[in-house]
């Protein structure tokens, strides 16, 4: 008895003692110091490894291929295309027809050691082309017949005027003609996922969706074909397939063609980037590691930054953001401007507006000076009156419109100026604007005290559901912002053409329809520059509107980190990442 | 009893289900999904609304789309079958493997918090009320007003500018100035002073003793650089578990019954055995490791209480668990303070410690030790907020429930019987004061996996918080429902668990039929 009593316990140790050594671990060796890691604090969480898709379209996912994902070009700073040749060369062969080569350097390959083919490209083709597509859907989104191949977010009519790219070069090149001349041409840039990783996933043999892709027509949505299912497995795969929570335990679904491959990430907290040991290229990163941290809260971001944990953030921009900024030693910050304006546009189809005298008294009295000095200046100390509809200010075609497009008219509010033009007419203008944007708010506020003075009777015809009733005929004048990608002119006729999906306006001027119409056909920049320019002048003659301001952005990096470069586009802080370097 | 817990599951179930219409109704109204669109200058931007308006089902009105909705979840309730089907956000992530995600990073931030609130407050509370109307009580009825008033993005950012920013910036030159140690060891004094109470002259000595200790301390640490290589040392580790030996006796046992004495005496001196016999084990061990050390220690205790008990077996049980469970979470502190120093000269981590965003250090590499660092410096400050902003309501209930209790006539007849105060305040008051508190701390679980939507926000800490957050602002019902659901259940869960507490507590609730 006593033996069991005392027995027991001794055994359950002794067991107990077995189970603990057996359940130690060595330790890891110590990590020798690596030679540089950058951390990045930037606001959302991946949730795709594609961005093209309606669903992956966001800024972070996009961010997230720009570290592993060459292509034909960059756009650097100043919105210059800057061609990447070991990557790739382009190539205009023709101007009539409009012909382009796209070649692949030798040094262009996959992390996974293949090297990118014509295959590559031919899938960034039926992707960006939508050539294969005869679906017709419904207002709800609804196909009701044929089918849509790739979900593309991006525009397909303009690489959709191309006609089937011609494969060359033992497979290393392709030759797009176009049927048309298209202006964004140079904007093409024909690389997308890895085509041998999709069909591998998709389970249909790479060859099969070539021969596909070569002997289909183009399709035709009056006479939709029935769909074929090696290309339609392939696509489905790509709509989907590459989206994420968490990182793939299948390393083929991130592989990189630039200086970069994601090699961890921890759902809701980090991804970590590594040198692409497989990069051949001329854009080397100089650091070993970047490391994207994922922080929503922009005060956040900066004690982060303050604190040391983050080396470059890249938060929302607000005047306190900025205001504790600038308080931190050994911080460099960095604001600009992001390709976002707000606007006020004058509905054409009112009553009170169909006078022209009456749209160009209304635009007099806007206050832009005091709404950019309330709303931006505290933000980004070096802002300027935002004069063109349609240059972005800092370039030079911007430099060079503002001075001819009449735009200096309305700089300054002439209240007797406007007084004159109405003639003792006190018209009432109703204006629409997001009553959830506190900017928007102040700007109309400002709008309506001071078109007051010439005998405006502004009535507030703010919504929080504005953006459905835009265009509705609802309203007199609007105010809100237009986001675009900063480059390409294929945005104008949507906007300021009579027919134009955007045109809310009701805006109709048969001079800037042919001028719009000329300016897609238009190959070279300069000339393009040229008819922007007259639209603008346009624009600004027939009282379409006023630009209040461009929204400001801010970065802000640590001093400890060298070659972090303002940029104002989609982009974000890591456009140049390979001229990154710790101290 | 069967018809009543019956009654009670028909009742929930409807209440869900109420509930989960009017939530999807009122996310689906909070706003426009296609806002972001109105405003792209993209040329193919109606295909991008049509997209999304497919998507997101929002040709189907909204309250036609709850039932399709409500279609996916009920899956749910088949159990095993893998089916649940909460949908996808507007990102085309599903839902179901979203909230693992997000309940993991809750789970982190409020745990300690909550548990920490809930044990400080209901002390303080306690101590509150055996010391009402003294200063203790005062000043701690202020404190915790104080405190429950406070805004937590606020206390958030005041603790990141002065825990984090400040302290790292400190620990580049770790010397207190005579200035601080002064102001802390008054403030140390005076705390004790307060808690122990007594006559003038017991109040004078104590506080002397406890202030006079204190800036022993701090100069030693000073002089030491302590704040770089924290340890606690075999002195320290002696005092510290014979301390803990001590309260627990007193607690559990009083400090005349002197078997307590020898099993908690008996712990104290394993632990130093351990202490000195048990590193190389830790330097390799595993968390699993330690679970099983964690599992032994409170065995050893319990047979240690079991063998010297006597008569007394259970209660010396208890004081044995209690005692080798404390001293043996001592080892643990000293052994992470060992990590400290590495974990400072970590790349990553360059010499300042303290964070203010996230739940770890990206590729830190390193062992449990130095992981275990890692996670209380992330943690510390999201802690703090929570539990500075929680304990407050604790404080309040427990010294309310304590007076109630301790004006009652069975505690005056136990006083006049004789007992000894400690029996009093521990066996018969303490216990019945608690019931109360069970229903907030019942209702208080339920509540914990709503996350802290300001706090997660302001630490960079993305949980249920967040989801919640980010579907509402689009805004994206799948997302905010898959949040509802876990928070309705639980709450009703733990409201049901507290309503079958208090029958089995107390017969007076028990309901008939």
């Amino acid at each position: 008895m006593k033996f069991r009593r005392i027995g027991a316990p001794i055994a359950v140790a002794a067991i107990a003692a077995m189970a603990v050594t057996g359940c130690t671990t060595t330790n890891e060796t110590p990590s020798t110091t690596t030679g540089g890691t950058i951390t990045v604090a930037e606001v959302n969480e991946v949730t795709s490894f594609n961005p093209n898709t309606p669903q992956g379209n966001l800024d972070m996912n996009a961010k997230l291929t720009g570290y592993t994902r060459s292509g034909f070009f960059y756009l650097d700073d100043k919105l210059n295309i800057i061609p990447d040749k070991s990557f790739g060369t382009v190539e205009k062969t023709s101007d009539d027809p409009l012909t382009v080569k796209y070649t692949l350097a030798k040094t262009a390959t996959w992390s996974d050691g293949t090297p990118v083919t014509a295959d590559d490209m031919m899938l960034a083709w039926a992707v960006q082309s939508g050539f294969f597509n005869d679906s017709t859907t419904d207002a709800d989104g609804n196909v009701t017949s044929g089918t849509t191949y790739f979900d593309y977010a991006g525009d397909t009519s303009g690489l959709g005027l191309a006609d089937k790219p011609v494969v060359g070069d033992d497979n290393t090149s392709i030759t797009l003609t176009y049927s048309e001349p298209y202006a964004d041409w140079q904007l093409i840039n024909p690389i997308d996922a890895p085509a041998h990783v999709v069909a591998d996933h998709a389970g249909v043999a790479l060859k099969d969706v070539m021969s596909a892709m070569q002997t289909m027509p183009r399709g035709d949505a009056a006479k939709p074909a029935a769909p074929n299912d090696a290309l339609k497995t392939f696509a489905d795969f790509w709509n989907t397939g590459f989206d994420a929570t968490s990182l793939p335990t299948d390393k083929t679904l991130y592989l990189s063609s630039a200086g970069m491959v994601l090699d961890s990430w921890v759902p809701k907290q980090s991804i970590t980037l590594v040198r692409n040991p497989d990069y051949k290229g001329d854009l080397k990163p100089k650091v070993d590691k970047i490391v994207v941290r994922f922080i929503g809260d922009a005060q956040a971001q900066v004690t982060a930054l303050q604190n040391g944990e983050v080396d470059i953030i890249n938060p929302q921009a607000s005047a306190d953001t900025i205001k504790s900024l600038e308080a931190l030693k050994n911080v460099t910050t960095l604001t600009g401007n992001q390709f976002s304006y707000d606007h006020l546009d004058i509905s054409f189809n009112t009553k009170v507006f169909k006078d022209a005298n009456v749209r160009k008294a209304f635009l007099m009295t806007v206050p832009r000076q005091q709404i950019l000095d309330a709303i931006v200046t505290p933000q980004n100390p070096d802002a300027t009156l935002d004069d063109s509809q349609l240059f972005f200010p800092g370039t030079d075609a911007y430099d060079a419109a503002i001075k001819v497009n009449g735009s200096s008219a309305y700089d300054k509010v002439d209240i007797d100026g406007a007084k004159a033009l109405l003639a003792g007419a006190t018209p009432e203008v109703r204006v629409l604007y997001n009553t959830k944007n506190p900017n928007r708010v102040a700007s109309f506020q400002a709008l309506q005290a001071s078109a007051a003075k010439a005998g405006f009777k502004v009535i507030d015809g703010g919504a929080e559901n504005w953006g459905s009733l835009l265009g509705s005929g609802t309203y007199d004048a609007s105010i809100f912002g237009w986001i675009s990608s900063g480059v390409g002119v294929a945005g104008v006729p949507q906007i300021f053409s009579t027919k134009g999906g955007g045109n809310y306006s009701g805006y109709s001027n048969a001079q800037v329809d042919s001028l719009a119409k000329q300016l897609q056909v238009t190959l070279d920049k300069k000339a393009q520059d040229d008819i922007q320019t007259q639209i603008d002048t346009l624009l600004w003659g027939d009282g379409y509107g006023v630009p209040l301001f461009v929204a400001p952005g801010v970065m802000a990096n640590s001093n400890n980190v060298t070659g972090v470069v303002y940029y104002p586009g989609q982009a974000g802080v890591g456009w140049n990442y390979w001229e990154w370097a710790k101290k | 009893m069967v018809t009543f817990i019956a009654r009670r599951l028909v009742v929930s179930v409807l209440l869900l289900l109420g509930a989960a219409f009017i939530m999807y109704q009122l996310t689906a109204l909070a706003g426009d999904p296609l806002e972001e669109f109105y405003q792209s200058r993209l040329p193919n931007k109606n295909q991008l609304i049509a997209a999304r308006t497919e998507a997101l089902q929002l040709n189907v009105p909204a309250p036609l789309r709850f039932f399709l909705w409500l279609g996916g979840a009920a899956k749910c309730i088949i159990p095993f079958a893998n089916q649940c089907d909460l949908g996808l956000t507007a990102q085309g992530q599903k839902v179901t493997d979203l909230l693992p995600q997000a309940l993991g990073s809750t789970i982190q931030l409020v745990t300690a918090a909550t548990v920490l609130a809930i044990v400080i407050g209901i002390t303080i509370g306690i101590v509150s009320a055996l010391r009402q109307y003294t200063t203790f009580d005062f000043v701690m009825t202020f404190v915790s007003f104080l405190l429950y008033s406070l805004p937590s993005f606020w206390v958030g950012i005041l603790l990141k500018e002065f825990v984090a920013i400040r302290f790292n910036d400190f620990l580049g030159d770790p010397q207190l100035g005579p200035v601080w140690i002064a102001v802390i060891s008054i403030v140390v004094g005076l705390i004790w002073l307060g808690l122990i109470g007594g006559e003038l002259r017991r109040r004078v000595t104590v506080f002397l003793v406890s202030a006079l200790a204190t800036a022993a301390v701090l100069i030693y640490f000073s002089l030491t650089d302590w704040f770089l290589h924290p340890n606690l040392g075999p002195v320290l580790m002696l005092i510290l578990s014979a301390g803990v030996a001590l309260v627990m006796t007193a607690l559990m046992a009083g400090l005349k019954n002197r078997r307590a004495m020898l099993t908690a005496g008996i712990q104290v001196v394993l632990a130093m055995i351990c202490y000195f016999a048990l590193q190389p084990l830790l330097n390799i061990s595993s968390i699993y490791t330690i679970l099983i050390l964690a599992l032994v220690t409170i065995a050893v205790g319990l047979l240690t209480g079991f063998l010297v008990g006597g008569p007394d077996r259970g209660l010396n049980m208890r004081v044995g668990a209690f005692t080798a469970a404390l001293s043996a979470g001592l080892i643990l502190v000293d052994r992470f303070m060992q990590a400290w120093p590495s974990y400072l000269g970590e790349s990553a981590i360059n010499g300042r410690p303290i964070a203010t965003v996230g739940s770890q250090t990206p590729n830190l590499p390193g062992d449990i030790w130095i992981h275990g660092v890692d996670s209380f410096t992330h943690l510390l400050l999201p802690t703090l907020t929570l539990m500075l902003i929680g304990f407050a309501g604790y404080t309040r209930f427990s010294r309310a429930g304590m007076l109630d209790v301790l004006n009652q006539d069975y505690i005056r007849t136990a006083r006049a019987k004789g007992m000894p105060e400690r029996v009093v305040i521990v066996r018969h008051a303490f216990r019945n004061s608690l019931i109360p508190i069970a229903t907030i701390v019942a209702s208080d679980f339920g509540a914990l996996l709503g996350g802290a939507i300001i706090t997660e926000q302001v630490f960079a800490f993305s949980g249920m918080g967040a989801l919640f957050q980010r579907g509402i602002s689009l805004p994206d019902p799948n997302p905010v429902m898959g949040y509802f659901v876990v928070i309705a259940v639980m709450v009703i869960v733990f409201n049901f668990i507290a309503d079958m507490t208090y029958s089995a507590l107390d017969p007076r609730v028990r309901t008939r039929g």
